[in-house]
């Protein structure tokens, strides 16, 4: 016993030299934006800011427009969780249940999709955007990005999963399959839509490469993109930066301490990115 | 009857049309037209606002006879082979750590698993100021240790390992919550046995938790390895592909060539040179997992 206890110390002492290290990035970009900018450059640095400075937190919104990148970033966010759990659990709850001829080559035509680099599609696309006229614009952030073939495959493995009785007692009662899908199947298969919407509502929330390019004007920015303005033009100003940093984050932070019981499964159900 | 069977099932495939339509329309157009497109654009010298110009494998033939092309190569490869082996290191020992009876797991997990949540550029940008050379916290903390004055991103040696610090910092505990999961799936008989057998803890781990979990560790390696790959995000935040070009890596490029130089037919060439490259990659780990990994 008393060996066992040694032997869990020197565990407890290694888990923490780690989860200081992984937590003192937060705490570092926490501290950083309370501070004033001359205690930032004076020759020895401090850790803890001396006074705080919350006036910093103000002047993110007020030197850019932060206020405006975080409104189209819940905008885009939103429509992209909405439009992929919808999609996605329509089409794999037809791959799933219904038999239709094709059927199995539209699926693997769906999961080929997922194999491929995004990379590839991406000049294709942007030059599609700009000949429908949505480069910067909501459409351009949402449309393309509302077709998730991870979503279909993981919603259509689940489906699966789920003992047929209810759905064929609905048939009876005369429901349509469209019926049969909204009120028995999606209600069912609660757990695994709101781990597919937690992983859709991170993916969007960060998104980076395709707003970049697709985006121009100071209005259509996604926070991802938007918080870069602090680079160069204010480059000296690293509390605002951290304080731009910090307010970026923090929602994904909240809503992980909120669902991380579904986070995690949905990662160990799916295991396939993040 | 049979024509009322034959009504119904025609019926069943019109509503499965419907229903997988929006999705498969969407996939087609945004993925196989666009890959068609991609195809041909490869073969193009195209900067979208003239007319391209059919170039034929000039874009290819180009790309390997590029020095920097065949740098950018090599950089993506160093920091893959960096950062999956020490990342899935970390996460392993991470996920075996927190697969005992210690207190305060499920604090512990949190923790390890917040960077996976944090949007890389805003995080990128946090660590570009934890290197900064003058006023970061990591020159601060090495200072003691006589480490001195180095400038971590703008030092041709030192911008690559720093780029990847910071991606195992952002990674590891998503591997871990990958390793916790196969590990929970080993079953407890079998350790059981072993402990009648009077097998100690190493033992139990070297014969029978590691050959178990190769299957994950296999599934973690080939994900880990396709996104390595595609790095994109923190190099365009922290180094811009610098200095001198020595973090400079494919999807860089791809992004450089089509939206800076817009060179469209070298940015799609490029784009496909990398699917190729993660292609037999894949393919030579899912030949060679039999040489180690253990189906039950």
């Amino acid at each position: 016993m008393k060996r066992l206890n040694l032997s869990h110390l020197v565990l407890h002492v290694l888990l923490l030299v780690v989860g200081v290290a992984m937590i003192t990035p937060f705490i570092w970009m926490v501290a950083t934006s309370l501070k004033a900018p001359a205690e930032i450059l004076q020759a020895t640095p401090t850790f803890w800011p001396k006074a705080w400075r919350w006036e910093n937190y103000p002047e993110v919104f007020r030197l850019v427009p932060f206020g405006q990148f975080y409104f189209n970033t819940v905008l885009v966010t939103v429509a992209r969780v909405v439009g992929q759990v919808l999609l996605s659990s329509m089409a794999a709850y037809a791959f799933a249940r219904l038999r239709f001829p094709g059927r199995d080559v539209l699926f693997l035509l769906v999961l080929a999709v997922l194999m491929m680099p995004s990379q590839v599609t991406l000049v294709p696309n942007y030059v599609l955007l700009k000949y429908l006229g949505w480069l910067d614009s909501y459409e351009g952030l949402i449309i393309p990005s509302l077709f998730s073939a991870f979503g279909t495959f993981l919603l259509r493995q689940f489906f699966l999963t789920i003992p047929q009785e209810l759905e064929d007692a609905a048939v009876l009662d005369g429901c349509n399959p469209l019926q049969v899908y909204w009120h028995v199947a999606m209600p069912l298969a609660r757990s695994a839509l709101l781990a597919f919407g937690v992983l859709v509502t991170l993916w969007s929330w960060n998104d980076f490469l395709w707003p970049l390019i697709i985006t121009n004007s100071t209005s259509m920015q996604m926070l991802s993109v938007g918080i870069n303005y602090f680079q160069g033009q204010f480059t000296t100003n690293f509390a605002v930066m951290m304080a731009a940093a910090t307010v970026a984050t923090l929602p994904m932070l909240i809503l992980f301490v909120l669902v991380q019981r579904q986070l995690i499964e949905g990662i160990t159900l799916s295991g396939l990115k993040l | 009857m049979n024509s009322r069977r034959n009504a119904l099932v025609t019926r069943e495939a019109l509503w499965g049309y419907a229903m997988v339509a929006p999705m498969v329309i969407g996939l087609g157009i945004f993925f196989y037209l666009s890959m068609g497109a991609s195809f041909f654009i490869g073969f193009t010298k195209w900067d979208v606002l003239t007319p391209p110009q059919w170039i034929g494998l000039d874009n290819y033939v180009r790309l390997f006879r590029t020095p920097l092309f065949l740098r950018t190569l090599w950089n993506t490869t160093r920091y893959t082979l960096l950062t999956v082996p020490l990342g899935s290191a970390v996460s392993l020992g991470l996920a075996l750590a927190l697969n005992t009876q210690i207190r305060f797991r499920s604090f512990y997990r949190l923790v390890y698993f917040l960077p996976v949540l944090t949007m890389p550029v805003a995080i990128a940008i946090v660590w570009k100021w934890i290197y900064n050379p003058d006023f970061g916290l990591l020159n601060q903390f090495l200072g003691p240790f006589g480490a001195g004055r180095i400038r971590w991103l703008s030092d041709i040696h030192y911008a690559m390992p720093s780029l990847v610090i910071m991606s195992i910092w952002m990674g590891s505990g998503y591997g871990m919550v990958i390793y916790l999961a196969g590990l929970q799936n080993i079953p407890r008989a079998y350790y059981e046995a072993a402990q009648v057998d009077g097998a100690n803890s190493w033992e139990q781990l070297i014969n029978i938790t590691l050959p178990l979990l190769t299957p994950t560790i296999f599934f973690s390696l080939v994900t880990s390895l396709i996104s390595a790959f595609q790095v994109f995000d923190i190099v365009y935040v922290m180094t811009k592909g610098g200095p001198l070009d020595s973090t400079r890596t494919i999807v860089y490029t791809i992004y450089d060539e089509a939206f800076h130089f817009f060179r469209m037919g070298s940015a799609t060439a490029t784009a496909w040179a990398l699917f190729i490259i993660i292609l037999v990659i894949t393919i030579i780990q899912l030949r060679t997992q039999k040489l180690w990994v253990h189906y039950t």
